[in-house]
């Protein structure tokens, strides 16, 4: 990695040789990869690259056939607190008898542990995530009645209210509107400037350099690991996403330009 | 002292408690339906003739807290083999527990019919166990029903927390660091637990119906978990009484069947009345949205003519 770090800190995320399979097939390979905060960091691939899986893997949705995955040096369960998590939205069902603030205030039950309920603290803090979100109009609807990029913001109010120092997000930005994605990314890089490390899975190439400090190129293996724009070359979008994609070779030009004008 | 009133004491306890066993399987019920459990609760009250025939034989007692108790075994039993099956065969879920519930009812029948048959003491009339019959029940068994339904709600309001945050996304509260398993399997057990202490009312065959018709009536009326349990278990209470009440007129009217049609009642009701979400306030809904479209259009000669033709506006 580009920034080393005294011994005395442990890296916030540190994939050991993680390998994952489904059944037989095997999904990723020997992973080995290190992240550091604060900042913002892509995850980017193709379909069916892993990207999800990887991110899974490391919060211990899915097990690993090989390799570990720690966080600040320890593994997952001695830290399970300081890390959020922003799930896919079509995950959940959306016709589910819960409010906006309900959902929001999910994001606390970790910390209050079995039986306890939520009191006036959580509530204050739930209220807090909706409005740094812009959703603090529609706190008491049922979640059905948001659009995309409103459900998307509820998911990050929640994770917002784990009040975590590690978030990862698995494909925020599909299918949200632009205004939302704009909110999303203000939100992220609030964080990032409050020394949050941010994980994102995203499948959006254009948008990748310009959101993420620094990328993951993944399709079953890690291809190149680094800051966007010394990641996101040609040659390895080419080796990423192995064949000949316009928008590929677009981008791959709109990278060289700007590396070439700085 | 049984002078002072119009019903038999009796009758009266035996009453307030299914009423409690109705509460509480619309109240527990609510859950089952929200984790989509439902099915295998369903499983799991075919499957408790088996044990209720096997008590009997083993025991010899015709007591309704052992052959109770033989119920809620094989009906643990049975969710026990349907996990596996899922887990360890290719068997996809509703195939499972169609088979789980099919193989178990069946050997619950074979067992009763075949123990009637042979004349065994005790096993002539538990068909009760199959459609329910609550005239048979003693005041100690109906308090002991209605006692095992308050803890069923108390349990439920006890663990509401967790079991909710399971329901809505079990992959956050598995990354958040919630024993998923262990939530879904506490809440599938209570399920259990309440089918058995359901199964003297409304028999092995039916008795689902008052953990599921209940909870989606409740769900037409609100928008809230907490507003969805009130409503169902006063839903289930509500039919549960009138099962009570007709069957106790209609000599040899099984429970059951009554109970779930009473249920059946309220939900169709809900489901044409309901605000909101019920089919006569859309409908007037959608009316008033054409109306205003139309007029609109009348206003701005033929523009918004397009805009009406793709469910009515939107807002964000």
């Amino acid at each position: 990695m580009s920034r080393p770090q005294p011994d005395s800190s442990p890296h916030c995320l540190e994939f050991h040789d993680v390998t994952v399979a489904y059944g037989r097939r095997p999904v990723l390979w020997n992973i080995d990869l290190t992240v550091d905060g604060p900042g913002l960091f892509g995850i980017i691939g193709p379909n069916g690259a892993g990207k999800s899986t990887l991110l899974k893997a490391a919060l211990g949705l899915v097990p690993l056939a090989g390799g570990s995955v720690q966080f600040f040096g320890q593994p997952l369960g001695a830290v399970r607190t300081r890390v959020g998590y922003v799930p896919q939205r079509e995950t959940v069902d959306w016709d589910f008898p819960v409010s906006v603030f309900d959902v929001v205030l999910m994001g606390t039950y970790a910390r209050l542990g079995w039986f306890r309920r939520p009191g006036p603290r959580e509530r204050e803090l739930a209220r807090d995530c909706l409005l740094r979100v812009g959703l603090a109009d529609v706190a008491n609807r049922q979640i059905g009645r948001l659009s995309g990029g409103q459900q998307q913001r509820v998911f990050l109010a929640r994770a917002l209210a784990q009040q975590a120092d590690l978030y990862f997000l698995d494909e925020p930005m599909a299918g949200v509107d632009a205004r939302s994605q704009e909110q999303i990314f203000a939100v992220l890089s609030a964080l990032r400037a409050a020394g949050k490390l941010i994980v994102v899975v995203h499948h959006d190439l254009r948008s990748a350099s310009e959101w993420f400090d620094r990328v993951a190129l993944v399709d079953m293996r890690l291809i190149a690991t680094g800051p966007a724009a010394e990641v996101l070359t040609p040659e390895n979008l080419q080796r990423t996403y192995a064949g000949p994609l316009d928008v590929l070779d677009e981008l791959g030009r709109a990278v060289a330009r700007r590396e070439r004008t700085p | 002292m049984t002078g002072h009133f119009p019903l038999p004491y009796n009758t009266l306890v035996v009453a307030g408690g299914m009423a409690a066993v109705g509460c509480a399987a619309g109240v527990v019920g609510c859950l089952g339906v929200l984790r989509r459990r439902s099915l295998a609760a369903d499983a799991a009250s075919h499957a408790t003739l088996v044990g209720v025939a096997l008590a009997l034989a083993a025991t010899g007692r015709r007591e309704l807290p052992v052959l109770l108790a033989g119920g809620l075994l094989t009906a643990i039993g049975s969710l026990v083999v349907l996990v596996m099956l899922r887990r360890f065969t290719r068997t996809r879920e509703d195939a499972a527990t169609a088979i789980v519930l099919g193989v178990s009812f069946g050997l619950g029948i074979t067992l009763l019919s075949g123990m009637t048959a042979r004349g065994i003491p005790g096993s002539a009339g538990l068909e009760q166990f199959l459609l329910g019959q609550t005239a048979a029940l003693t005041a100690a068994d109906a308090m002991l029903l209605g006692c095992l339904s308050v803890a069923a709600v108390t349990l439920v309001w006890v663990g509401l927390k967790e079991v909710v945050l399971v329901a809505f996304d079990a992959p956050f509260a598995a990354a958040s660091g919630w024993p998923v398993f262990a939530i879904d399997t506490a809440l599938v057990a209570l399920l259990a637990v309440m089918v058995v202490v359901g199964l003297p009312a409304a028999g092995a065959v039916l008795v689902t119906a008052l953990l599921v018709i209940p909870p989606s009536a409740a769900r037409q009326w609100t928008d809230r978990v907490a507003t969805m349990l009130v409503l169902s278990g006063a839903f289930g209470l509500t039919a549960a009484l009138v099962g009570v009440a007709i069957s106790a007129a209609v000599p040899r009217l099984a429970t059951g069947p009554v109970m779930v049609l009473a249920a059946a009642a309220i939900f169709a009701a809900s489901f044409f009345l309901a605000p909101k979400r019920g089919l006569w306030a859309r409908w007037r809904q959608q009316r008033e949205l054409q109306q205003e479209w139309s007029g609109a259009g009348r206003e701005q000669t033929q523009a918004p003519a397009k805009a009406t033709g793709e469910g009515g506006p939107w807002t964000p």
